[in-house]
């Protein structure tokens, strides 16, 4: 990545560190993201994440370490970074009081965009974002899925060429979600670098490369595919306990065979990774009959649970 | 890395914040019905015992023309008379709560109006009685205009006067005197209470965050906010201002070119208060309480609004100059009701502009450390 030509970089980061007093929320982070990608930052509540992208926004100053974003340094001057970049906080910010037309405008203003100009602009981003109801409607009556979409809307009034999104589908119904995935697409369809955050492993399938992020640090980074195939290099079985058997000593038994590697609740069923293939028929002779069992392919929620979670160490 | 001030973008902000007071039932009561409401408690109280208040006279001139100034004050219906022998005798009445007010009219009153000299008629007051004095006050106001216009025609009308002195209580307590220090009452709730809610509420729902996201400044941002209050708070002024001169009669004795100066630098002032309260406490909750304990609190009652300043724990008594509100009640009252021009004012004057000059560099300070990164 770092041969890559600067013309094709929209975000670069080098050894970033944010330290809050003693506390290090960002700890030496490395990336860079391509013109046009979709790029995912996933981890838990606390990771370190929304701290990076303010510092991406221009709304932190780091404690060491060097970003780039849309081919400028904070040292360039703020503003050039600001103008070129749009920020979708992860807390809702529009304002309840006012409408939806009266928000976007004050956005449109505060970016310098006016009169017909931004009118215009208004009605093609409703449009985009698929917002079918009156502009005079207060904010405050919006579902939370319509006031994401004005969110997004409010954020990219200006054309920016990076959107950072944090956690933009959290506390909206699945499917508010999945049409908030297709937006995304499209904007990165149209050439926008779009760096999100999100704590839903299945959005996370979404985008083309991903950075896990755990107490500051990245601790995996690629494709989602990558991802997998790096962390489950062995067979992964999904089994669904009887219902007569749901508790049992079944569980602390497989646990204890030398052959799984780890056994994970997922939902109703449970993950079970086997370390060493040529096993697998021993393992799966432990497990009660009576249990459903298939070989799975990993999610990345497994890969998330794998890394993250169980603190997993390749 | 500076960029442009650009008015756009102020108004931009102004325009949404006129919008959010427009909208907030809270924000407009307050504004409204506060000035209304504080005036009517406060100056209803000057109306009860409105007839009759006992004066004790000693007219030690005995012309008509001294003659015709008692007359006046007995048929006004305000004083029940009673003659003393002697000026002593009219201040025992005072002191023995005989009475509530004393007229002494010298011996060369008469000649004195005949001539092109002052002549000169004092009224002592019992300075401790607070319900009384600003009533007997307007009353002479009142009276003197009559007895010059209508009892005394032959002589220029100038040259009477009436001298008003206070005994017991030498910075007059009356709650006439707090008519004019409600505008400072109202100027603090208005400017450090809603500026600091307005402010502290952009951080506590994120939207500051997304204000700075942008190109806008911090400076410009303030700008934006303030404006409004800034004009609420003139408008309550002005209220409360028109209330007390037409409503309640209180005078107005001094130049509006001095009282104006004043309100402005105290509303400077609160609002730089208030955005320095927002930016520290940054949640709503916190900013409303600070503001009581250190805005409105000290204003009601430490600044000489209720209780004279000079009864106070001499600590208190430096303690209270940190107040804005001690400054303008002495500019607010001084212009009311002594007439006092810059010369007479020039020490809250300046201790408005020294304050000002501090909490605008705490709140800059404060604020770019928080807003610049
Ligand atoms: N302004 C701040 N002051 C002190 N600590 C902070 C501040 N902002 C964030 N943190 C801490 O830094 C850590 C990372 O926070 P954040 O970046 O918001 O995580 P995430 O977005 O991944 O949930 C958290 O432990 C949080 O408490
Ligand atoms: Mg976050």
């Amino acid at each position: 990545m770092v041969s890559e030509p600067n013309a094709v970089i929209a975000v670069d980061i080098r050894k970033l560190t944010v330290k809050f007093g003693e506390f290090t929320a960002v700890d030496q982070v490395s990336l860079s993201v391509r013109k046009g990608e979709i790029f995912g930052f996933l981890g838990a509540n606390g990771a370190g994440k929304t701290t990076t992208i303010r510092v991406l926004c221009g709304l932190l100053v780091p404690t060491s370490g060097h970003v780039r974003v849309a081919g400028y340094a904070p040292e360039d001057g703020l503003e050039k970074i600001k103008t070129r970049v749009g920020y979708m906080s992860q807390r809702f910010t529009l304002y309840d009081d006012l409408t939806v037309a009266e928000n976007l405008k004050f956005s449109g203003s505060l970016r310098g965009i006016v009169g017909r100009k931004l009118e215009q602009r208004i009605e093609e981003l409703l449009e985009f974002v698929g917002f079918s109801r009156a502009t005079g409607a207060f904010v405050k009556d919006l579902p939370g899925g319509i006031k994401q979409q004005v969110s997004l809307a409010a954020s990219i009034l200006h054309d920016p060429e990076i959107v950072f999104l944090d956690e933009p589908t959290s506390g909206v119904t699945p499917g508010a979600r999945e049409r908030f995935w297709k937006l995304i697409r499209e904007l990165a369809g149209k050439g926008k670098t779009v760096f999100v955050t999100t704590h839903y492993m299945d959005e996370a399938e979404h985008c083309e490369r991903i950075a896990l992020m755990k107490d500051g640090k990245i601790i995996a980074l690629d494709s989602p595919g990558g991802l997998k195939a790096s962390t489950f290099r062995t067979p992964l079985l999904e089994i669904l306990p009887s219902r007569k058997m749901a508790e049992g000593s079944w569980l602390p038994q497989l646990r204890a065979h030398p052959a799984v590697e780890s056994i994970e609740p997922y939902g109703m069923r449970y993950h079970l990774v086997i370390s060493d293939p040529a096993r697998l028929g021993e393992v799966k002779a432990q497990i009660p009959p009576s249990f459903e069992i298939s070989q799975t392919a990993p999610s990345l929620e497994d890969v998330f649970i794998r890394l993250v979670e169980a603190g997993f160490i390749k | 890395m500076k960029w442009q001030m650009k008015w756009s973008r102020i108004i931009a902000v102004l325009r949404k914040e006129v919008f959010h007071i427009l909208r907030d039932p809270f924000t407009l009561a307050l504004a409204l019905a506060l000035p209304l409401i504080l005036v009517l408690v406060f100056g209803l109280a000057i109306e009860f015992n409105i007839r009759e208040l006992r004066m004790a006279v000693h007219d030690g001139d005995r012309t008509y023309q001294s003659r015709g100034l008692t007359e006046v004050l007995g048929s006004s219906g305000y004083f029940k008379l009673t003659n003393e022998v002697s000026p002593v005798a009219a201040m025992g009445a005072l002191e023995g709560e005989r009475a509530k007010a004393a007229l002494i009219i010298e011996k060369n009153f008469g000649k004195q109006l005949g001539s092109e000299q002052v002549a000169r008629a004092q009224v002592l007051l019992d300075g401790s009685d607070n319900s009384t004095v600003g009533l007997i006050l307007g009353y002479l106001n009142g009276v003197q205009k009559i007895a010059e216009h209508k009892f005394l025609p032959e002589v220029a009308s100038s040259n009477l006067e009436i001298r008003t002195k206070y005994l017991f209580n030498g910075e007059l307590n009356s709650r006439w005197f707090t008519v004019p220090g409600l505008l400072a009452i109202v100027i603090a709730i208005l400017s450090i209470l809603l500026t600091s809610l307005t402010i502290a509420r952009e951080w506590e729902n994120g939207s500051m965050e997304l204000l700075l996201s942008t190109p806008i400044r911090p400076l410009e941002i303030v700008i934006g906010k303030l404006v409004p209050y800034l004009v609420l708070g003139l408008g309550a002024a002005t209220f409360v201002y028109l209330l007390a001169r037409l409503g309640f009669g209180v005078p107005f004795r001094g130049s509006h070119f001095v009282l104006i100066p004043g309100v402005l630098l105290f509303i400077t002032a609160y609002l730089t208060q208030g955005l320095l309260i927002s930016v520290i406490t940054r949640r709503q909750q916190l900013a409303m309480q600070l503001s009581m304990m250190t805005g409105l609190l000290p204003s009601i009652l430490l600044s000489g609004f209720i209780f004279p300043i000079e009864n106070m724990p001499p600590f208190f008594q430096v303690f209270t100059s940190i107040l804005p509100a001690k400054w303008f009640i002495q500019i607010s009252r001084g212009t009311f009701l002594s007439g006092s021009g810059f010369a007479e004012l020039a020490t809250p004057f300046l201790a408005l502009f020294v304050l000002n000059g501090v909490l605008i560099m705490l709140a800059t300070k404060n604020f770019k450390k928080d807003l610049e990164p």
